[in-house]
Order: structure tokens, then C-alpha cells, then sequence
């Protein structure tokens, strides 16, 4: 459907950039109106693309945040050359745009990276080059656990357990069945603290891994329902969840159970995919404020895509999560010294000392800091699935956890806490 | 006939011994839970299988592409009900342009390869298969759908577990069909010519079979049971292009139990691969590798029948 009406919005688009661009108010980078000029500084990024799924949406909008910083004054007056790569999924491609990215076009640093397979093959690259990747759509344990990866996005295990402290407190949830996906370093990894956090409170959880290659879902929510839980969190990819609720529709268990999920299915398709059976029923994490927040950053990321991403890139988490790792990015480099803006080194010793930074976007500050796991975005807020609509239902809350102990204390040592 | 009795004797006796085995000491219960469940798949892979064996008996064509086929048809159906259109209109819609497609490739692609080997017949129907879901892809980018029927309203219970009318309709289908084929092939002039093509085309061609006219038929037959299993699929499993396109393997699975040809055995081993795999979800061990479950079952059955005779893609 949007690829029938392309060809129309590229036309309209191209046209009507033109003038929403200069008329746009979008507050990026240094914010003085002038073009920048000079050597580019160049700045890598890679997304998946292929099917079963598209997460170009946090690479888009990092790319749509840097032109606007090149219309206004960019790093130091210089440009920023954005040149981000498709690994198609692929761990053989992905390793193939790192190595160009990072030893062929010796990018200065990585920002907006959303693909897990990319993450998963590229972690020890980067720790190796002496690069960091401050990326937004983290998925996988190797992308938090890593020295050189730093996303804004919270991933499974945050938002699962976000999930599971909603339904504890609100839901009076005592156990909880996590249906996550069978995939190394995911599933087992992000229900696995789901599990923790539920049995450090004396409560019980178990989880069931669907393969994403079997078709029947059926036999994953029997299995959830076998294993005695009073709560299910689904923690699986939207196309799944949806499916998965669909079975559990089938079955008519909605008030058996209570239900919440992590972030995949805080999308805006999806109440209305899930249809009024699901109103009132469904509690979602959301790792980033909502897509209409009216803090003054999140409408300022509206703006930027307006003005500079195409018509048809979507407004989503993945999105506000690119925008916010640009933005970070920017304001790091404009406050090195302008002669040091290209020297790899020097910009990774920036980004590890990024402390504090704040925005509406996101519950908790950002940070980074030297450490062998970075996972900075640890709160986050409760929508309602209502009447085809999100409500929020809970505002910024901090999780906690076993797992969350040592980041707590790195906090502590960076003076956050 | 006698062997193809113990072939289904052969799937039964898999079916049960590994039921067995994985629901033991389970109770009765949550056993049948999982049998029912898989039974509401296996249907959907029966039908699939179905629809490849209808048209191989009849061209000697394995056709890779009904799962594609039928995601396209399933994707058409769900854009018009996006449009408003009445949802009886979509689904004659898109079954219609499932029997186009494998009308076009009936008459465009398949007389071309026609006296190619049957892999190569395979191998093609394979690329058609590939190239009608990046046209699928390409129309509808990656995004939250559902397809759902009015018959998902309704529903009953079997062994506790609430079975919707959609699913009965499944099963009920591939039962009928499977009737209706072999009633249409063994007792109707048109299946009779679509045997002796299937057999030789050569010698059919020379004793004036009209050959075009009869795959036309095959070909147009196919495209139907493949728009109304995407139907079914994008209903009961996922509105995903992707998803339903490879839905095709473990069908690939159920028809080479029935040898390519006994469309009662694609049936049961349909029916039976669902069951196996539903019940592995019972072991902790083997639940991981459930996907794994139609190819173990197929090899199986195909180390049952084979005994170092039927090859099945040098048939001719």
C-alpha cells in the first residue's frame, strides 16, 4: 500500500520539501540558520531490511536529524556524510558493511544502528576498531553487554520487565508466563530476567520460547496456560504477538489471564489490528515517550521528520530512538575541540563521556561511560490498549531487578545516583 | 493398494507411538489439548499438500509457488476489504487472482519446460514462487495486518479447547476436496486425460489428448485450492506475505508422505505432522526443534516407501 502511493508522495514530497524545509522550525545542532561547509565528517550506521522485517526507521530519522544539522551550522561549521548500509539480515553482509564502514570509509562513529543481527557479529568489530556504535534499536544481550554499543532503545529485557512490575502492581500478577521468542540471546535472555526479577520478589514465572519457523501458536499459549500463571507477558515481535493474541482470542481466555507485553506492539497499527475484544485488556511497555508526547524534544522530532525525512518513513519508537542518538551525537562532537571532530579516537573518548545528557524522550538520563555493559534507558511508562487507541496509564518508572544491579551501580559511579 | 494401506498404517503407528511417548504421564487433558490444536494445523498443511498433488498427478509439476500464490491472493483480499469492499466480493476476488496467476503460469511458463525434468519443473515454479512475493513485498511493506473471517465468530468446544468454525472449515475442506479430486479424477473424462498426461505425455499427445485444454484445467484447479488455503492461512496463522509463502514446505512434507499421489495419505500425514509437532511442545527437549518435525516425518515415511524403488523425480 505505501509503496502503491511512492511514486505520488516522492513527487509531492520533493516538491513540497523544498519549502517546508527552510520554514521548518526544527531546532537541530548548533541552531544558526547556516549551511555547513568543508571536509565532511563521516558517520556510519546499518539497518535490516529484508523480509521477514524493516527497522530502517531509526536510521531514517538519524539521517533526517543530520540534514538538518547540515542546514544549521553542523559539527563546527563542517558536514556530517551520514552513509548507512543494509545488512539484509544477513550476518555475512553485516559484517561486510562494517568493514567498509569502519576500515574502508573510516567512519568517526556508528549512530541509529537497528539491526540485531548486526549487533550480534559487529560487537567484538567495534571493541576491536576502538569505535562506538550509539545505536537505537538494540535487541539482542550482545548489544547491551558490550563495551562499544550504546542504545537509546531499551530492548526486550528492560521493557519485558517494565511489563512485569506493571503487572504485579497494577494487574496483581503473582505469575507470570513470559512468551518470548526462540532466538539466542533474546528470548531466553530477556524472560530469563523476567524470571529473575519475579522470583526475587517470592513470586513465581516460568517462559515458553515460540520458534519463529512454526506457524502454530496454538501450542505456545497451551503451554503458557499449562504452566499455571495468573499473567501473561507477551514479549514477542508484533507479527507474532498479534498472532499469539489472536489464538488466545480464540480461545476466549482475555479475563482469564491478565496480559501485558514489551514495546513490539506499542505500534500505532496495532489496536486496531487487535480489534475491540483486546480494549482494556492489553497493557504495553513503552520504552520512549509516546509518539504524540508534547514535550518540547519529542515535537521537535516531529518536526525533523516532517521536514527532512520522507513523507512515508515511519513516526515510530525506532524513530524517536535514531533522532535521539543523533542528537546526542551532535551535541557530543560540537563540544570537542573542532580540530579533533575526525580523529576516531578522540570521538569515542567523547561519546564514553557523555554523562547526564536529558530529554522528554526518554524517562531516565543518558549516559555512557566505560564500562563492559551499557543499557542507559531503564524506565519507561504503561500504555492501555483502548477503544483502538494507546492511553498511557502509567507515567516514567524506573525498573529494578537483579539484572539491573550492576548498571545501578556504575549510575552511582557516574554521580547519577 | 495393500502398500499404500501400510503406509497409512506405517503414520498412524509413527503418530500414536509418539504421542505416547511425549504424553506419558501427562494427563489425559492437556494431552488431547495439544492433539486437537495440532490437528487445527495439520489440516492447513493437508490442504496445502492437497493443492500440490492435484496439480503434480495432473502435469507431473511440483509447484513451489502455491504458497506465494496464495499470500498474494490473501494480501489482494485484505487490501479490498481496506477499500470497503464487501467481503464476500474480496475473497471471490482474491481467489481469482490465485487462479489467474497459476493460469498464466499454466500457460505462459509450464509448456515451455514441459519436456524438462521435473526437478527443473520444480526449480522454476520455485523462481515464480520467489518472484511473486517480492511483487508482494514490494506492493505491501513490512506491517501489522489481520485477515479474519466471520466464521472466527463462531466456535465450539472439543476436549476443552474452543475450535472456531474457520478451522472446521479447514478440515472439512480438505476432506471434501480430497473427495471431490479423486471422484473428478477417477470418474470424469477431464481427470482421465489429466492421468494419462501426468503418466506420459508423449504417448497422451499421440492418442489426441488435448493437452493444453486438460493443464489448463490442472493449472486453474491449483490456483483455486490455492487462493482459498491462503485465505485460510492468512486467517488462522499470520497475514504475512513471508509467513504463508514458506507455509509450503511442511506441505511439501505431508504430500511426499502420500508419494505424490495418494491424496488420502496427504491427508492423515497432513493431520499427523501438526499432532507430532503440537505434542513436541510437551518435551522440554524437543520442543525447540519443532519445525524440524515434517522433514523427520517425511524422511521417515520416504525410507518406508522407497525401499529402493519409486524415484520420484524421474518418474517419467
Amino acid at each position: 500500500m505505501k509503496k502503491m502511493t511512492l511514486i505520488s508522495l516522492i513527487a509531492f514530497g520533493s516538491l513540497s520539501m523544498i519549502g517546508t524545509a527552510s520554514a521548518s522550525d526544527a531546532v537541530c545542532g548548533l541552531d544558526n540558520g547556516l549551511l555547513a561547509t568543508g571536509e565532511s565528517i563521516k558517520v556510519g550506521g546499518i539497518y535490516g531490511n529484508a523480509a521477514p522485517g524493516d527497522f530502517s526507521a531509526a536510521t531514517d530519522a538519524a539521517g533526517a536529524y543530520f540534514k538538518c544539522v547540515n542546514e544549521n551550522g553542523g559539527i563546527h561549521g563542517r558536514p556530517i556524510e551520514y552513509m548507512v548500509e543494509n545488512d539484509q539480515w544477513n550476518p555475512e553482509l553485516a559484517a561486510q558493511a562494517a568493514a567498509k564502514l569502519v576500515d574502508d570509509e573510516a567512519v568517526v562513529a556508528m549512530v541509529g544502528n537497528s539491526s540485531f543481527v548486526e549487533m550480534s557479529v559487529n560487537a567484538p568489530m567495534y571493541a576491536e576498531n576502538g569505535i562506538m556504535a550509539m545505536a537505537s534499536g538494540c535487541a539482542v544481550s550482545e548489544c547491551f553487554e558490550s563495551s562499544n554499543i550504546v542504545s537509546t532503545n531499551q530492548g526486550p529485557l528492560s521493557s519485558s520487565v517494565g511489563a512485569a512490575i506493571y503487572a504485579i502492581e497494577e494487574l496483581g500478577a503473582t505469575n507470570i508466563s513470559c512468551i518470548g521468542m526462540a532466538i539466542p540471546s533474546v528470548g531466553n535472555w530477556s524472560c530469563g530476567a523476567v524470571q529473575s526479577y519475579m522470583e526475587s520478589k517470592g513470586l513465581n514465572a516460568s517462559f515458553v520460547l515460540l520458534n519463529p519457523a512454526a506457524p502454530d501458536v496454538n501450542s505456545a499459549l497451551l503451554e503458557a496456560m499449562a504452566s499455571g500463571a495468573d499473567s501473561m507477558l507477551v514479549n514477542l515481535p508484533a507479527g507474532l504477538g498479534i498472532a499469539f493474541l489472536n489464538a488466545a482470542e480464540e480461545q476466549g481466555i482475555a479475563d482469564a489471564y491478565s496480559w501485558t507485553s514489551s514495546t513490539p506492539l506499542y505500534d500505532a497499527s496495532v489496536p486496531k489490528a487487535l480489534g475491540s475484544y483486546w480494549s482494556g485488556k492489553l497493557f504495553i511497555s513503552a520504552e520512549l515517550t509516546t509518539i504524540d508526547g508534547a514535550g518540547p524534544d519529542n515535537q521537535n522530532w516531529l518536526k525533523v521528520m516532517d521536514a527532512y525525512a520522507n513523507a512515508d518513513d515511519p513516526r515510530d519508537t525506532f524513530a524517536q530512538s535514531g533522532y535521539l542518538s543523533a542528537k546526542y551525537f551532535v551535541k557530543t562532537m560540537n563540544q570537542m575541540a573542532p580540530e579533533k571532530v575526525n580523529d576516531r579516537a578522540a570521538v569515542t573518548e567523547a561519546i564514553q563521556g557523555i554523562n547526564g545528557y536529558t530529554s522528554d524522550l526518554m524517562c531516565g538520563p543518558y549516559y555512557v561511560g566505560k564500562a563492559d555493559r551499557h543499557m542507559p534507558n531503564h524506565a519507561g511508562m504503561i500504555v492501555e490498549v483502548r477503544d483502538e487507541a494507546f492511553h498511557v496509564v502509567r507515567d516514567c518508572f524506573e525498573y529494578d531487578g537483579p539484572y539491573f544491579q550492576p548498571i545501578l551501580e556504575a549510575e552511582k559511579a557516574l554521580g547519577l545516583r | 493398494m495393500v502398500k499404500r494401506t501400510l503406509t497409512l498404517l506405517m503414520l498412524a503407528a509413527l503418530l500414536l507411538g509418539v504421542c505416547s511417548f511425549l504424553g506419558w504421564g501427562k494427563p489425559p487433558k492437556v494431552v488431547g489439548l495439544f492433539v486437537v490444536s495440532g490437528m487445527a494445523v495439520g489440516s492447513l498443511y493437508a490442504l496445502g499438500g492437497i493443492g500440490l498433488v492435484v496439480l503434480y498427478r495432473a502435469t507431473g509439476v511440483l509447484n513451489l509457488s502455491n504458497g506465494a500464490i496464495g499470500a498474494l491472493g490473501v494480501m489482494v483480499a485484505w487490501q479490498l476489504q481496506q477499500w470497503q469492499i464487501p467481503e464476500t466480493a474480496t475473497w471471490i476476488i482474491g481467489i481469482a487472482v490465485t487462479t489467474l496467476m497459476a493460469l498464466t503460469y499454466g500457460r505462459l511458463i509450464a509448456p515451455g519446460l514441459a519436456w524438462r525434468d521435473p526437478v527443473v519443473k520444480a526449480v522454476a515454479t520455485l523462481g515464480f514462487a520467489l518472484i511473486v512475493l517480492g511483487i508482494t513485498a514490494f506492493a505491501w511493506e513490512d506491517d501489522i495486518r489481520k485477515f479474519s473471517l466471520p466464521s472466527d465468530k463462531i466456535a465450539y468446544t472439543l476436549l476443552e479447547l474452543r475450535i472456531t468454525l474457520t478451522r472446521v472449515i479447514v478440515v472439512l475442506s480438505a476432506l471434501v476436496i480430497v473427495i471431490a479430486v479423486w471422484f473428478y479424477l477417477s470418474k470424469t473424462r477431464t481427470g482421465l486425460n489429466m492421468r494419462a498426461l501426468a503418466d506420459n505425455r508423449d504417448i497422451s499427445a499421440l492418442i489426441g489428448i488435448p493437452i493444453v485444454k486438460t493443464e489448463t484445467i490442472a493449472w486453474g484447479i491449483s490456483g483455486l485450492i490455492a487462493g482459498f488455503t491462503g485465505l485460510m492461512f492468512g486467517d488462522l496463522v499470520r497475514l504475512e506475505p513471508f509467513v504463508i509463502t514458506f507455509m509450503v514446505i511442511p506441505a511439501i512434507s505431508a504430500a511426499i508422505c502420500g508419494q505424490l499421489r495418494n491424496l488420502g495419505a496427504v491427508l492423515i500425514a497432513g493431520l499427523c505432522i501438526g499432532i507430532i509437532e503440537s505434542m513436541m511442545t510437551l518435551s522440554p527437549v524437543l520442543k525447540s526443534v519443532r519445525p524440524m518435525a515434517p522433514f523427520v516425518i517425511a524422511i521417515l515415511v520416504l525410507m518406508w516407501v522407497q525401499r529402493g524403488r519409486t524415484n520420484y523425480f524421474a518418474g517419467n
